[in-house]
């Protein structure tokens, strides 16, 4: 049971951090502006801090995409051919072509990441040293590869369908239609 | 082999083969980059510099506030609104659903967004009242493409961005242009419904009943007056007045009409957490892309062989707009306008063509590009919803596109429409 549930979190861990970052560069930004304009107080650090959030907001959702097998596909050319193997098997190599740029980046951003300590570079209103910030890179570019090889696992040995995350549902709009529909007509 | 060679056959193969734009702009930007014995460590700086930016954060921004129209209960007040503005004529809901996008689009920045809330409701409506299903789906996913044209608007943040130009003239501009569209729907409803007896029991234009509608919607309207209002006037750039529309939504939805949950929350913050990744990530990747067609005057090339085939600036804006209505067909909106900006704006820039017109223009035929098959993403929802096959909406929406493509023309003659709201305004 236990087991269960920390697998459950795993799986969906970017997620939770990126429901996390949005709401506080959201907030971040709205208590900037709300200070400027009520009490003409303006904060030198909100404008960084939200947008080093944001960064690593963008790159975990990147991920996050990944998980969902969001990233957009041109895939109107399998349909010429009459066996799903075709598609299945090319879209199967992209993604081994996938890992490899994965890991490349991987590797170019530990070799920046080090640039960035050796000559400390820091950031203009909070200090921070880049680097940290440029963590993002080997931790999202990891995260994505593993997420690749899951999505592959799960369609070829698991044999279960990813659902299309495009497709609208439009049972979800039903309630609203029908409130609509009740209170609005005489 | 040339760089150049290697950059399109890399990116063209991967996309052959089926793989995410984004790594076949990616990949084929790593091969350049090899070839010509460049750092690769550039990527990860053009990552980085990609999607730094204050301006970049109205995107996730607008499609949050989007999403939380929908749990808040702001989008039924403003579809209501639109019901009562229109009275007994021919054709009346049919004009209704034209309009009710066109509010929508006023808020959420997003036309699959659009159809999808503006669907469930019209077009069971119309369908009970003797319209065709086809035509009633394809009334929907084609005003639906006007969301991204009347803004604020997910695709013109994109264009700002990776152009470099004002997203607040962009917004300006959008407007004529988003009325000019519609005001041609609404035409084609009225001629193709006059012999049809859809309207009889339609209740008469009443002040009364609008309103009400306007009073019950009045927080509702209030959300695009503040978005747009605030950036018109300067008071707030487009992020922040996106950031200002979030916390007003989620104020309206917890304490004037309380219908937001926590529930519903958490699932708006979910969609934007993949959408934003998923979008930004082609970001980064169409900027080293783009990086390196600058490096290797790719542009000046185009530009020099339209010169060659044409000089006449409306002969090479009629092959413009065919080629983007004929890649709408396939990809994605944001990807064509990472992609195809870095190419096309030199190019007509070049001709003496205003950014500002380009990018309108550019937007305009996205929106045509969701209601055109095999990739016509509005399709997709109003045939779900109307349970009609997606041949006979794009059949019935033939003459819908028409009539776009006929406004873009007009646009692309005279443009002063795009142009001259932007100007009067002072930008």
């Amino acid at each position: 049971m236990h087991a269960h549930k920390i697998l459950y979190l795993l799986d969906n861990l970017e997620k939770y951090i990126c429901q996390a970052l949005l709401g506080f560069f959201a907030v971040v930004l709205f208590a900037q502006i709300s200070l400027r304009a009520l009490f003409s107080i303006v904060l030198p650090w909100s404008e960084e801090i939200s947008r080093f959030a944001f960064v690593w907001f963008v790159f975990l959702g990147a991920s996050y995409a990944s998980r969902l097998s969001a990233h957009n596909r041109v895939t109107l050319q399998f349909k010429l051919f009459r066996s799903e193997a075709v598609g299945k098997c090319c879209m199967l190599l992209s993604d081994l072509i996938w890992v490899f740029f994965n890991i490349v980046m991987i590797k170019e951003s530990f070799k920046v990441i080090g640039n960035l300590k050796a000559f400390s570079f820091h950031s203009p209103a909070l200090g921070w040293n880049m680097a940290y910030v440029y963590y993002i890179f080997p931790i999202s570019f990891t995260l994505m590869t593993i997420r690749i090889l899951q999505v592959n696992y799960i369609k070829f040995f698991l044999k279960q369908e990813i659902v299309d995350v495009d497709k609208v549902n439009p049972e979800d709009y039903k309630q609203m239609a029908e409130e609509l529909s009740d209170s609005g007509r005489t | 082999m040339s760089a150049t060679a290697i950059l399109f056959g890399v990116f063209a193969l991967l996309l052959l083969i089926g793989s995410p734009i984004t790594l076949a702009l990616g990949a084929a930007s790593l091969a350049a980059f090899f070839y010509i014995g460049q750092d690769l460590s550039t990527l990860v700086t053009i990552a980085f510099n990609s999607v730094n930016s204050f301006p970049i954060m109205a995107l996730p921004a607008f499609v949050l506030a989007g999403s939380l129209m929908d749990c808040a209960g702001v989008s039924k007040r403003l579809i209501r609104v639109a019901e009562a503005m229109v009275g007994k004529i021919n054709g009346g809901l049919a004009i209704t659903t034209t309009l009710a996008c066109v509010f929508f689009g006023a808020i959420s920045g997003s036309g699959p967004a659009t159809t999808a809330a503006v669907g469930m409701l019209m077009i069971p409506a119309m369908i009970k009242r003797g319209y065709d299903k086809g035509y009633a789906a394809s009334t929907t996913a084609t005003s639906g493409g006007i969301g991204i044209i009347i803004p604020p608007s997910i695709p013109m943040v994109i264009y700002g961005v990776t152009a470099q130009e004002s997203i607040t003239k962009m917004f300006i501009a959008g407007v004529i242009p988003g009325l000019l569209i519609a005001a041609g729907l609404i035409i084609v409803h009225m001629i193709r419904c006059r012999n049809k007896d859809y309207s009889s029991d339609m209740e008469p234009l009443s002040i009364k009943k609008l309103y009400k509608a306007i009073r019950e919607g009045f927080w509702a309207i209030l959300a695009p007056v503040i978005i747009l209002g605030g950036i018109y006037t300067g008071i707030f750039t487009p992020t922040e007045a996106a950031i200002v529309a979030i916390f007003y939504i989620l104020f309206i939805g917890t304490l004037v009409y309380r219908e937001i949950t926590i529930k519903g929350l958490l699932k708006s913050l979910e969609t934007t957490s993949w959408l934003t990744g998923r979008v930004l990530l082609i970001m980064f990747t169409a900027f080293a892309f783009g990086r390196l067609l600058v490096q290797y005057r790719i542009p000046d090339l185009i530009a020099q062989a339209m010169l060659n085939f044409s000089t006449d600036v409306h002969v090479i804006w009629g092959l413009v707009v065919l080629f983007l209505l004929f890649i709408g067909m396939f990809m994605e909106t944001l990807a064509i306008i990472m992609i195809v900006t870095p190419v096309l704006l030199p190019v007509m820039t070049h001709l003496g063509v205003d950014p500002i017109h380009f990018g309108t223009i550019l937007v305009c035929c996205c929106g045509v590009g969701f209601s055109t098959p095999p990739l016509g993403e509005n399709m997709f929802i109003a045939s779900g919803i109307a349970d009609v096959t997606l041949e006979e909406i794009s059949y019935k929406a033939l003459p819908f596109c028409g009539i776009t493509i006929g406004a873009i023309a007009l646009m692309v003659i005279f443009p002063d429409i795009v142009l001259w709201l932007p100007r009067v305004m002072g930008y």
